[in-house]
This record gives C-alpha cells, structure tokens and sequence, in this order.
C-alpha cells in the first residue's frame, strides 16, 4: 500500500508474455519511465482507477527467470521480497505454458500474494490448445484467468482476480513442488538450515532451492547469518551437490507438466522427420544424397554462364581489329597494345568468368534460402570427429565455399587454438567462390563438355586432401579429448525469396567483377610489361629469360614456363591466372594474336590459350590452380586468426607444394588419355 | 533433462526432433530444455555472426585489402542467414 492506500501491483513474466501490452492497457497515459536506483534497467511505473480505487503497477523487467544472473533479475525479485508490492500478477504465454510457466515455478515460495494470468488466450486458441483454467487454480490455490490484452470483456475477470488476490492474500501453493524437491539430496538438511526471516519474503523451500542451485547472493547471505557449525554443514551438503540448478530446473518442469496435465488439449503432437530430412539424417544415405544435391546444383550452375562466355568471346575477338583499325589510324603502338592486349583482352576473361559466378552464386544461394545448406551442415557435423575436429567446424568450410577469408574468420567459434588452425589448413581444400569461376571456365575452355567430370574429380581429390592433411597436420595439432554433441534446430524448409536472392546475386556478380578486373588488369599490365621488348620477339624480355631457366623445374610438374607463371599468379588470386594467361601468350612488341602460333591466325583469347597449351598440361594447369594457396588475402587471414607465423608459413608451403605435385600426376594422366 | 545431457556425450550431433524421438518426448519440450540449459548457461548457442559474418561486421577485417568492399565480394552478403541454430556443451 502506498500512503494514500492505493494498492501497488507488480507485473511479472517472461520476455514475450505480454506484459507490456497489458501494462499500457491499464495505465494508458498514466506512466512514467525511469531507471531503477543506480542501475541502467528501464522502470515503468503507471497509476489506473478501477471501481473507485486507484492502483500501482510496476511494470518489472521481463526475465526468464529469477535467478541471480543479471542485473534484471536481481531487481526485479529484490522489489518483490520488499514487500512494496501488495501483490504480483504473474504473466505466462497460454500457447506455450510448458515453458512460460517456468517463472511461476521460480517464484514458487516467494510470499507475496500473487494471481496467474493466462495470458495470450487467442494465440492458444488459433492453435487449437484449450487450457482448463479451473484445474490449476484449484491445484495453485491462486486465482487464475484466462486472457487476452485486445479483448477488452476480459478486464473485468482481471480485476476481479486482483482484488480477490489482494482480499484473500493468496499465496501460491508450494506443496507438490516441495514433495518433488525433497527427493533432491540434500533437500531437507539444507532447508533445515535456511533461517526464516534471513532474507525477508522469501520461504525457506524457496532459498533452499536457490542455495542448491548455486545462487551466490542469497548463499552469501544465509552462510553470514548462520553461525560457524551450521555454516560448514551447509558448505559440506552443497559440496556434494553437482549441477544443482538442472536438478531443481527438472522438478520445476516436472511440476510444471503435472499442472497441466488435462489441464491441456493440444491436439496430437507426433514428432517424425520430414521425408526429406529423414533421408538426411540416415545414417548410410545421408552423405551421398546432399552430395548428389550440391553436384547436380554445381553442374546445373553452370548452365547460365555459358552465354556469358559466348559474350566474353566476342570481346575477345574485338582486340585484333581493334587494333589494326587503331594502328592504321595513327594510334601510337603502346597505346594500341596496352588498350587491345591488356585491357580488352582482360576484361574478356573476366566476362567469361562472370557467368560461373552468377550461376555458382545463385545455386548455394538458393540452396541456403531453401534451407539445404543447414541440412548439409548437420550431415557433415558428424564428419568432423573423424578430423579430430568438433560438429562445429563445418560451417567454416561451408563459409569456405565463398570465401576462404571468410572461413578462417569463422573459425573464431572454435576455442582451442589447435583445433581452430587444423580447421583453416583444412579449409584451404575447398575452393572458393573464385575458384568455382576461374575453375570451371578454364576447364570449359579446354575441356568443353567434360567440365562436369573434372568438377566430380576435383571433389574426390579435395576429400582425398583434407583427409591426407588433417593426418599429417593432425598430428602435431590437435589430440583426443572428450567430445560433448551438439544439439541442432534446423530451419524448416521454405520457399525461396526469389527477389531477394536475385538481388543478392546481381549484387555479388557485379562486385565479383569489378574485383576481378582490376587485379586481372593489373596482373596483365605487370606481366605485359615484364615481357616487352622493343623487337616484337618475346624471347628478348626479361619474362623470358627466367622462364626459360625455371622451365626445367615447371616440366617436371607437367607446365611450361608460362602456365606455371600463371600458376604463380594465382597464389595472389585465382583470377590473377588469367591476367598472365591472357599476355603472355600474346607477348608484346607482337601485334596480333597471330604472330606466336606459326602463321596461323586465330580470332579470340580462348583459342589462342588452345592452340599453346596442349590437354595434358591444361589439366596439370587447373589442379595446380585449384589446390594452391586459396588467394593472399587468404593467407593474412590464416595469420590473422593463428597468429603463427610459423603455422601459417607451413600451411602455405605445404599447399603450393601439394598443388605442384598434383598437377604432375594430372600431366600423366592427361598423358594417358590423350 | 540430465538426460539429454548425458545422451550427449558420445559426442554425436542431432537435431532437436532426432533427440526428441531418442529420449521418447515431445520437441516442445526438448525447445524448453534448451532455453533452460542456455539461460543457466550449461549449454551454449555457437554464434557464427559475430564472426565474420557478412558485410556490417566487416570493420574487424583488417586484412580486406580494400576495406569492406572486397569482404563483400567474396561473402555472402548478409552472411549465413538460414542455416538454424547450433548449441554445444
């Protein structure tokens, strides 16, 4: 009671119970928000008339629960146990009572006069769930209503609830839940411990909970109010107590259901897999359907981007007449090279490659906006013990496939250090989005059709890989321990936001290709410079020259000089393979295309790349590419996450060298087959 | 609840409907478990976005040559959006 004798009322409930709504229906205007004394947590406080009689409510913070883990809770039960309120409306989520229920069983043993509103009515009611309100009042002892904030008849049951809990005093009845927690260890001798009047408003059944469940301020109160004995007896019987508060959260629960046993008709409510998912989660069919589902995405991906290669090709062909046309114009020659060998040329390539990263882009996208990624994720999750890696780890390589930047900063979840590098050299095997670019165009360019044959190939090897790298850097790296599981909500499947991922796919493809053209032309402008010679012959350059002293090297792993400087290139930047690519069959100082395939003329890039690279080391060239360092952001991310030096020095050598060894083996098989 | 603590130490993965089949309930009551052991903090939620998860949090990203322009180009934009959820021990 205030000192005009008005009735003080406190609002409490979970987050989403609908406390605020009533709040502002029963107070209207009149309210006022401030800051509880010293703390940053919001007070509502309003005033409301009803028969003549004004009330306060407080409306206090909503909180899962109160327990001693944060500040609103602290507040929030500390205003209760005053006494300041006369009495506590205790709010819970009629649609979901099994668990909104939980914070009248935390409040169970609290003094203070109290009533339930059984709030949210209509939702339960949408759903089909009839709750028989009767019952628990009788099994409470508490009034209990039935309510829903919009429905402006439901008031008058309010405030008759109210006035009653206030007349009568109820308090909650404790009895069944204090049977369940007396099969607790401990139980009785600790509440026979508890001092009333210690902590004031609070029940001993009350604080013994709390003082199992590990409660520190109210643990510290009791053992400064008892004396030397009784204190060690009670550090001894909570000693012996191991995860309290789940053993009281579980008679709570059960308390909790036994209240609402036929007190609810929820219509049957049968757990089963969706066929889908239940094929997902197979033990033996699981793997192979979500692979065979991202492969045939993969191939399908590929369909959009030929067009843009048919595009590509034609700004290919532009250079050669271009630059004729220039030339006879009276263009100065460098300005005519650097415009129709560099630039043009450049930008061909990077066109061909936009149509893979359209496709690429939009298949995961649409896989993740459907919901089949996070099944890939469970599938997976189980994966990673036999890496010596937690469930966790595979969404980094499944952030890999876009970027492997993005990977090793995903790795930030994983708290043990030796885990978190293991999962990053592992992650440098997936390709990532430039690579499922650059990749997959070149291999159209010189493979034609079989592109998805080197896409299936690719795959096996990367497994092969990891696994091979997960052993020899598994090792020194991570060591069996325990392993808890994981508990996974998947989201259900949905149809996709076809605006939005269009949207997002135009987006990522425009920023994909002003990225790569600029580091393609910068490649390109670098190599073409290097290989300039005033004479119009490419052997007099500087280029040349060391690559004629590596070429013994480069033959060993199945490339020339050239395509292993455009391997090079790509530890910078799949795409930067494009940019010597494009140059360095051309040369400088030779005008046209023409002039390096023994008088043969031939009209575009592509073609030029086909006539100077033969099948075998085209093969070497793209496995070389594919395993070889991801990019060299990549590589200041790895360091950036390790901080090793050392680790990340290692991965790096160990990738290219790996890259380098598997593109030999690709040469003699190349060998074999044509 | 000790339960479904205990089925988890052998360390396996499973989905909130698997583990409701496994320990014989309901999902909503494996849902209400959950909330109790991540609000008492015996579980935790594995939060992919604070890592970098998508072009806002890009300011961490020293290592983007160009700022959060090339993070972008290579993420996906608004990171992992609908991959559910993950708690963990």
């Amino acid at each position: 009671m205030t000192n005009k004798n008005e009735t003080v009322m406190a609002l409490l409930g979970q987050p989403n119970s609908g406390k605020s709504t009533l709040f502002n229906a029963l107070t209207g205007m009149r309210q006022h928000v401030g800051n509880w004394p010293g703390k940053t947590v919001e007070k509502k406080e309003g005033t409301f008339s009803h028969n003549g009689r004004e009330s306060l409510v407080a409306d206090l913070p909503g909180t899962y629960s109160l327990s001693a883990n944060s500040d609103e809770e602290i507040i929030t039960r500390d205003y209760i146990a005053s006494g300041k309120a006369d009495v506590v409306c205790i709010l819970a989520d009629s649609s979901q009572l099994e668990r909104s229920l939980y914070m009248l069983a935390d409040y169970a043993g609290i003094n203070v006069p109290c009533f339930l509103v059984l709030n949210m009515s209509d939702v339960a009611e949408l759903q089909g769930k009839k709750v028989n309100v009767k019952a628990i009042e009788e099994k409470l002892g508490i009034p209990v209503v039935s309510f829903s904030a919009p429905d402006r008849k439901g008031y008058d049951v309010f405030y008759e609830a109210m006035e009653r809990a206030v007349r009568e005093k109820t308090i909650l009845d404790t009895s069944d839940l204090e049977k369940r927690y007396e099969e607790l260890e401990g139980y009785n001798d600790i509440k026979a411990l508890m001092k009333e009047g210690v902590v004031a408003g609070y029940s001993s059944t009350w604080l013994a909970a709390k003082v199992i469940e590990g409660d520190e301020p109210v643990i510290a109160k009791m053992k400064a109010a008892i004396g030397g004995d009784e204190k060690k007896k009670l550090e001894m019987l909570l000693a012996k107590i191991d995860k309290g508060v789940v053993q009281t959260g579980e008679r709570k629960f059960a308390w909790i259901d036994e209240l609402l046993e036929g007190g609810i008709d929820a219509g049957e409510n049968n757990v089963s897999l969706r066929k889908f998912d239940r094929l997902i989660t197979h033990r033996v069919w699981g793997k192979p359907v979500v692979i065979a589902v991202v492969l045939l995405g993969l191939i399908g991906s590929f369909i959009p981007a030929l067009p843009l290669m048919g595009v590509g090709m034609l700004i290919g062909m532009i250079p050669d007449p271009l630059y004729n046309g220039m030339i006879s114009a009276g263009c100065p020659m460098i300005i005519a090279t650097v415009l129709c060998d560099v630039l043009i040329r450049s930008a061909a390539f990077v066109v061909q490659m936009l149509g893979f990263v359209f496709g690429v882009t939009l298949v995961f996208g649409l896989l993740e906006e459907i919901g089949v990624m996070a099944r890939v994720s469970y599938v997976f999750d189980n994966t990673m013990g036999k890496f010596g890696l937690q469930g966790k780890s595979v969404m980094p390589f499944l952030i890999s496939f876009g970027c492997t930047m993005g990977g090793a900063a995903g790795t930030r979840v994983i708290d043990n250090w030796g885990q978190k590098v293991l999962t990053i050299a592992l992650a440098w095997a997936v390709p990532c989005g430039a690579a499922w670019a650059v990749i997959p165009m070149l291999s159209t360019i010189f493979f034609g059709a079989w592109v998805p044959v080197i896409i299936v190939v690719i795959l096996l090897v990367m497994v092969l890989h990891m696994w091979l790298t997960a052993k020899i850097f598994g090792r020194s790296l991570v060591k069996e321990e325990d392993r808890y599981g994981m508990i996974m909500e998947l989201p259900p499947y949905h149809k996709p936001k076809w605006g939005a991922l269009f949207r997002y796919v135009f987006g990522r493809t425009k920023d994909t290709f002003i990225r790569a053209l600029k580091v393609v032309v910068i490649v390109a402008l670098a190599f073409w410079l290097l290989s300039y010679t005033g004479g119009g012959d490419i052997s007099g350059s500087i280029l040349y020259k060391i690559g004629h002293f590596v070429e013994p090297v480069t033959k060993f792993f199945g490339m020339s000089w050239q395509t292993f400087m455009a391997f090079i290139a790509s530890s910078l930047g799949k795409e930067g393979a494009l940019g010597v690519l494009g140059t360095i069959y051309s040369g400088t100082g030779t005008i046209s295309v023409g002039s390096m395939v023994g008088g043969e003329t031939v009209s575009n890039i592509n073609e030029l790349l086909v006539q100077n690279i033969s099948k075998p080391e085209a093969l070497a060239l793209i496995f070389a590419m594919t395993f070889n360092m991801p990019c060299i952001v990549a590589l200041a991310a790895t360091y950036q996450e390790t901080h090793s030096v050392k680790w990340t020095a290692r991965i790096a050598l160990y990738y290219t060298g790996v890259a380098l060894l598997l593109a030999g083996i690709a040469y003699h098989v190349g060998l074999l087959i044509w | 609840m000790e339960e479904l603590i205990e089925i988890l130490r052998d360390g396996k993965s499973r989905t909130v409907e698997m583990m409701a089949i496994e320990l014989n309930t309901t999902v909503e009551k494996i849902r209400r478990d959950i909330e109790f052991l991540e609000h008492t903090g015996v579980i935790k939620k594995v939060d992919f976005q604070t890592a970098c998860g998508g072009g806002s949090s890009c300011d961490g990203c020293t290592s983007c040559g160009t700022g959060s322009k090339s993070c972008q180009s290579c993420m996906p934009k608004e990171g992992f959006q609908n991959m559910g959820t993950m708690w963990e021990i």
